[in-house]
């Protein structure tokens, strides 16, 4: 079996490298029987592919360990589910599993342009078969999952503890998908430029491929967030390392992309920007996996160097530096015939809440680079922790709730006084209402005021746009309200869907202020039947529970959870655990979630005879909210890409046209 | 070409107060970030300033009291990654670092032969007065030399 996945993988680089070459000179000299051949061997490099990730399964499955990577990252008493995670529980396996994704997107994308966009589709391919070269010959030559032990072990290390854990189990598949994926839009992007087709047909193709691709890195970090805050016992979600920023960055980037393409579709401008923001989030992506695999930024992650640090590097710098050459190289024709009008106009906002984005990326980037800054320019290591990013981001992100307000109400082109007023005054008034109450309500923090009333504002705006809707559908189709909504949604499902998504970031924006800044803490050591207050609740330590099986110890405390008038509320049970191999405690906290705050126990530590343990608990207020804002940012995303007839027809039409056009122009073009 | 010029301004203004963001944010939060000998050596300038220092848990020195949430250890420099680095023979004087953190839970992966970073300041008697000790990841990246 791993003869068999070490064979598939180096077919699997031949296929790669042929496709590239077949590809460019199909496309080059006309032949289209190249392009078909090239297609074939896409398709055969994702079954070879498929081949090698069934073997390493297989072995993780049987416990096999003569491989040195199911020795390092399995064991015989790995359930089940997590010997299949240990695929990317580890280097080889991850970059192996990447590489099944990236052959996969690469496949679907050459079934879906098999008769689509004859001229930029071939170069596309190229490109991605590029990207699947350099993965392939990490796998074949620097990073080899199938390599032997000379000695078998009977028993492989084990998977860590904290990453068997469900979340685990499904937060980096949902992050390498959603970075793979974007390899789709941006070797279209990077298509077009070889080709100097740079009208938007590179962005229609592909628009599906960027949705599906934030959805998962908005799923990844979701995860990736309430992994932190399930498993690892600090109380929070999100801590700044730079292995979040790298899964941050490229979905922030993303998201300017989403929006900005909406631009150019509408008024054909902003055609640098756009290729740059996609090639940016593939750099991201590939920055990402350089960062926490090659030690040079130390993270709470990965403090070692693997030694893949320099290839990554490497191709890194090819691929920024020839998609800058050809961006330079085509900047004439690039050119927009269209001008921004007026600040009041939605392009404005779009524009701006752009900037803004691609800020917080870029400051979140200066934040993950420092210290490697730091040492070359000044000789010493200059770190800067959550601080420095909430300061910075904090008011950014002010700033991009209110654009995300103003964003979908304003009018294209330019807006009057009027109709300004006539917009934002309901809205704003709720905005400023809430920020009344919230006062009122003895809140002083004049960022959590400002947030707030940003928040609602935002929401307002989003309410005035559904009434708005349903409202023109009542009366000239005169359907019942519920049936109006509806139609509305699901006639106009990129739209409302995007609306949707709005309500989910500026809820899960609520969640976020409100855990940061109302978070209590107490750290209490009781002895058994004492209790201790955290804000309105009182809880009794009842007593601990030890048990021992043959793969670990336990020891688990029973906490009464009292309201302030007494009546009881829950009965917790924080535990910690001591594995036995590898010798590891990990903690298992308990989390009571309300809509208005989280009560969340840690076990910190109990003395010998079991009498008195020791509780961290935090009472964490609305973070409630920011799952279930990121829930509702999943839902707008599912209606965003719900299958919409009347778009597919649009699309078909679209693409026909513009190769019409094309034709049409190519003719005339010559007078230019 | 006026309109033009009339956004670039209001881009400019953007990018302009996220730089002042920036800067003025390294300016007031950045924390010097040393290895064990690092620190040792810089202890007279560094004064009570926060600093995080990475350092390798020593074995046998963790003492982790539950009631106080006291815990204590000694941390040593982490040596160079094996890549190609050639360490001098003649081993740099053994310096080690206490570490002095109360009021935190001790972490699950605290244990000997780990990498931890350490915050806080130094304190007098070379101890490190630490206000967090974050210990090395749930590594899946481990290098095969490790250890």
């Amino acid at each position: 079996m791993p003869d068999l996945g070490k064979l598939a993988l180096g077919i699997a680089l031949l296929l790669a490298v042929y496709s590239i070459g077949a590809n460019i000179y199909g496309a080059r000299r006309g032949a289209p029987d190249f392009v078909v051949s090239a297609r074939h061997a896409v398709w055969a490099m994702c079954a070879m592919v498929t081949i090698a990730v069934v073997a390493l399964w297989m072995a993780l499955l049987r416990s096999d360990f003569s491989l040195e990577y199911v020795a390092a990252y399995s064991s015989t008493t790995l359930p089940a589910l997590y010997k299949i995670t240990s695929l990317w529980g580890g280097q080889q396996g991850s970059l192996l599993f990447w590489t099944w994704l990236l052959a996969i997107f690469t496949s679907i994308a050459a079934l879906q342009n098999r008769r689509r966009n004859p001229e930029i589709a071939p170069y596309a391919l190229a490109v991605m078969a590029g990207v699947a070269v350099f993965f392939l010959g990490m796998l074949n030559f620097v990073t080899r999952p199938f390599d032997l032990l000379a000695a078998i072990p009977a028993e492989g290390s084990d998977l860590n503890p904290l990453l068997q854990n469900y979340w685990m189990a499904i937060h980096p598949p949902s992050l390498y998908i959603g970075y793979v994926s974007s390899t789709v839009p941006f070797a279209f992007g990077a298509a077009a430029l070889i080709t100097g087709k740079l009208d938007d047909a590179w962005i229609r193709t592909t628009r599906r491929w960027a949705i599906v691709s934030w959805f998962f890195l908005t799923l990844g970090n979701l995860f990736g967030a309430r992994w932190a805050y399930e498993v690892l016992g600090w109380g929070g979600y999100w801590a700044w390392d730079p292995v979040e920023n790298a899964a941050f960055m490229p979905w922030l980037v993303m998201t300017a992309y989403l929006h900005s393409v909406m631009i150019q579709e509408r008024k054909d401008m902003l055609k640098v920007w756009n290729l740059a923001l996609i090639g940016l989030v593939f750099g991201l992506t590939l920055f990402g996996t350089f960062i926490t695999r090659s030690g040079v930024i130390s993270s709470v992650h990965s403090f070692t160097q693997s030694g893949l640090g320099p290839y990554f590097l490497t191709f890194l710098i090819i691929v920024v530096l020839s998609y800058t050459a050809l961006l330079i190289y085509r900047s004439r024709e690039l050119r927009s015939p269209a001008e921004f009008e007026s600040y009041l106009s939605r392009e404005a906002a779009f524009l701006f809440n752009n900037l803004v984005l691609v800020g917080i990326a870029f400051a979140v980037f200066w934040g993950t680079i420092f210290p490697v800054i730091s040492e070359a320019v000044r000789g010493v290591k200059i770190t800067v922790g959550p601080p420095f990013f909430n300061r910075v981001n904090g008011p950014l992100a002010l700033a991009l709730v209110f654009l995300m307000g103003v964003g979908p109400l304003i009018a294209w082109r330019r807006t009057t006084l009027d109709n300004l007023i006539r917009s934002f005054a309901a809205p704003a008034t709720i905005g400023i209402a809430t920020g009344i109450i919230a006062a009122g309500a003895g809140i002083r923090a004049w960022y959590v005021l400002t947030a707030f009333s940003l928040a609602a504002f935002g929401l307002g705006t989003v309410i005035v746009e559904f009434r708005r809707g349903v409202g023109a559908r009542r009366h000239m189709l005169s359907e019942p309200r519920a049936k109006a909504l509806m139609n509305l949604v699901a006639k106009n499902n990129r739209r409302y869907g995007g609306y949707l998504i709005h309500v989910g970031v500026i809820v899960a924006f609520v969640g976020i202020v409100g855990s940061s800044f109302f978070r209590t803490e107490v750290k209490k050591s009781v002895r058994e039947g004492q209790s201790f207050t955290i804000g309105s609740y009182t809880l009794r330590y009842l007593g601990l529970k030890q048990t021992e099986t043959a793969h670990l110890e336990s020891a688990t405390a029973r906490i009464q959870v009292l309201r302030a008038d007494g009546r009881e509320v829950a009965t917790m049970a924080p535990a910690k655990l001591f594995y036995k191999r590898p010798q590891q405690p990990a903690t298992i906290v308990a989390i009571r979630s309300t809509p208005l705050s989280d009560l969340y126990i840690v076990l910190a530590g109990v003395d010998e005879t079991g009498a008195s343990a020791t509780f961290e608990v935090f009472l964490t207020p609305l973070v409630f909210w920011l799952w279930a804002g990121g829930l509702l940012m999943v839902i707008g995303t599912v209606v965003v890409m719900w299958p919409n007839v009347r778009e597919r027809a649009a699309i078909a039409e679209a693409l026909s046209g513009v190769a019409a056009r094309e034709n049409a122009g190519e003719a005339a073009s010559g007078g230019e | 070409m006026r309109v033009r010029a009339r956004f670039f301004v209001g881009a400019a203004i953007i990018v302009v107060a996220i730089g002042y963001l920036i800067v003025s944010a390294i300016r007031t939060t950045s924390e010097y970030y040393l290895t064990v000998n690092e620190a040792i050596a810089r202890k007279a300038e560094l004064g009570d300033q926060r600093v995080r220092i990475a350092g390798r848990v020593k074995a046998g020195t963790i003492s982790w009291e539950p009631a106080t949430l006291t815990l204590k250890f000694e941390m040593a420099q982490i040596p160079d990654a094996p890549a190609g680095a050639i360490t001098p023979v003649a081993a740099s004087p053994a310096s080690e670092l206490r570490v002095i953190a109360a009021g935190e839970p001790k972490p699950d992966m605290l244990a000997a032969g780990r990498d931890v970073i350490v915050e806080g300041t130094l304190g007098a008697g070379g101890n490190v007065i630490a206000t967090q000790v974050l210990t090395s990841c749930p590594s899946k990246y481990k290098p095969k030399q490790a250890e």
